[in-house]
């Protein structure tokens, strides 16, 4: 048996079961805005930045296809 | 509305949105993996000569030479415009044999801007729209259907967007219990994917929106260029009514001189002849871009008088030609060296795999997917609770 899950959303505070669905999300948006403008606005260590940022996002989806999360 | 009501309405403007574009979107993901490393392709595929190898910073040829030396190669033809590649020190004389025709029987040759020596003779663009870049860039861009074509294209880039947001407002009551990134490989084929779908469009929205809705304002840039010329040059064209095009110019080196004067602190990209499709009639039109990261992207028009070298006046971009010119870097992920045409490129293909596994959603198994949305539908009624909206 699995250990207690903890996405029992139903018995969360509102703002739990938000971040719950929208946390990830709201956090990748904000990564990739940044990584979109870094390079628009800054050269050199920003170029860097944005590269890293956008990769993130390659990142994440490679980790989670390759070794999915069963619920 | 109910919120089982509302979760219906966005599933049905998904579902059309995406099956009325998702075909043109594939073309248009897959042409762009090629145009994101144009620049390169073209280079290796070029049969021209490639630039000198000489010091930095040694200094351009006086435009007139570079003029003169297209001009000796097409001693009847005429000028359209000269503009400086700001990648490498190579110039484009652009060719034409017929005075404002450049869009149909326009050419360019590439120089070396050092040492003005021809590289490369170029085809017709008429011709070049049948090259393997041609056919890419007319397949992304208008479906060799001109304006037409673009502003078709630009409609399925808002449906698009469209179905993006309304994939984001529907990505709430499908993860309400499911932990970020959950995969269920062990269940159906089809809830695997459906669940990749998800998580690939929901990582890749932002990236995904902002070139969506960026591409489909440069499909716009034709009317908006006309729009800004009809509301521009009638004032600076009053003087010159009822003369033709002229061809006795002043020397295009004194023009950009001047272009400069008036505009310190600026470089020039690009100068439209007299007659040139996105210039004036009686003017060269100077395009200056800044010297920062964003102002490089964006240029100051200088119309300079034609014959006498001297300038009309310093135009200034209206607010969409510089909505326009913000939204170029960041459709063709060109604006950050090689690193980010690669990402461009990996999220491109994430995108087609969003589209790709949204078609086989809905072929493979329209009704599993219905009845997942009756059943979130009946969920949301039996809980009786009101839906706080994500969007």
């Amino acid at each position: 048996m699995s250990p207690p899950s903890r996405l029992e959303g139903e018995y969360r505070s509102a703002q739990g079961r938000f971040l719950f669905v929208w946390g990830m999300p709201l956090l990748l948006a904000a990564l990739s805005i940044f990584g979109l403008l870094a390079a628009l606005l800054g050269t050199g260590v920003w170029h860097w930045a944005s590269w890293i940022a956008l990769a993130w996002l390659l990142v994440v989806i490679a980790r989670y296809w390759i070794r999915p999360r069963e619920r | 509305m109910t919120a089982a009501a509302k979760i219906k309405t966005w599933y049905l403007v998904h579902k059309w949105t995406s099956l009325v574009s998702t075909l043109f979107l594939l073309v248009i993901c897959i042409t762009g993996l090629p145009l994101v490393f144009h620049h390169e392709i073209e280079d290796l595929l070029s049969d021209g000569k490639p630039v000198a190898e000489l010091p930095a910073g040694t200094p351009n040829a006086p435009l007139d030479r570079l003029v003169a030396k297209a001009q000796a190669l097409y001693p009847t033809e005429f000028v359209d415009y000269v503009y400086l590649d700001d990648d490498e020190p190579q110039a484009y004389v652009g060719m034409v044999p017929k005075l404002g025709d450049g869009i149909n029987s326009g050419h360019a040759v590439r120089l070396d801007a050092r040492t003005a020596e021809v590289l490369e003779d170029g085809p017709t663009y008429a011709s070049d729209r049948f090259s393997f870049m041609g056919i890419m860039l007319a397949l992304h861009t208008d479906l060799y259907a001109g304006l037409a074509g673009e502003l078709f294209l630009g409609l399925m880039g808002l449906l698009f967007v469209v179905a993006i947001v309304s994939g984001v407002v529907l990505y709430g009551p499908f993860m309400k219990k499911l932990e970020f990134g959950t995969v269920r490989a062990s269940r159906s084929t089809r809830v695997k994917w459906l669940d990749l779908h998800n998580l690939l469009g929901i990582v890749t929205l932002v990236w995904a929106f902002v070139v969506g809705f960026t591409g489909a304002i440069n499909e716009l840039s034709t009317p908006l260029f006309r729009l800004w010329q009809s509301s521009e040059m009638p004032a600076l064209l009053a003087p010159y009514q009822g003369k033709p095009i002229p061809t006795e110019l002043a020397s295009p080196q004194l023009a950009m001189e001047n272009a400069l004067a008036a505009v310190p602190g600026r470089e020039l990209t690009s100068m439209s002849y007299p007659g040139n499709a996105y210039g004036s009639p009686h003017h060269f039109v100077a395009w200056l871009r800044g010297d920062t990261p964003l102002t490089s992207q964006l240029h100051t028009p200088v119309l300079i008088d034609a014959v006498t070298g001297q300038v009309a006046k310093v135009a200034q971009m209206p607010w969409y030609l510089t909505a326009l010119e913000v939204s170029r870097p960041l459709h063709f992920g060109d604006y950050a060296g090689m690193p980010l045409q690669i990402l461009w490129a990996l999220l491109d293909l994430a995108t087609i795999v969003v589209l790709g596994s949204g078609l086989y959603l809905w072929i493979a198994r329209r009704r599993a997917n219905d009845a997942r949305i009756a059943e979130l539908v009946r969920r949301h009624q039996a809980a009786g609770e009101p839906q706080r909206s994500p969007a």
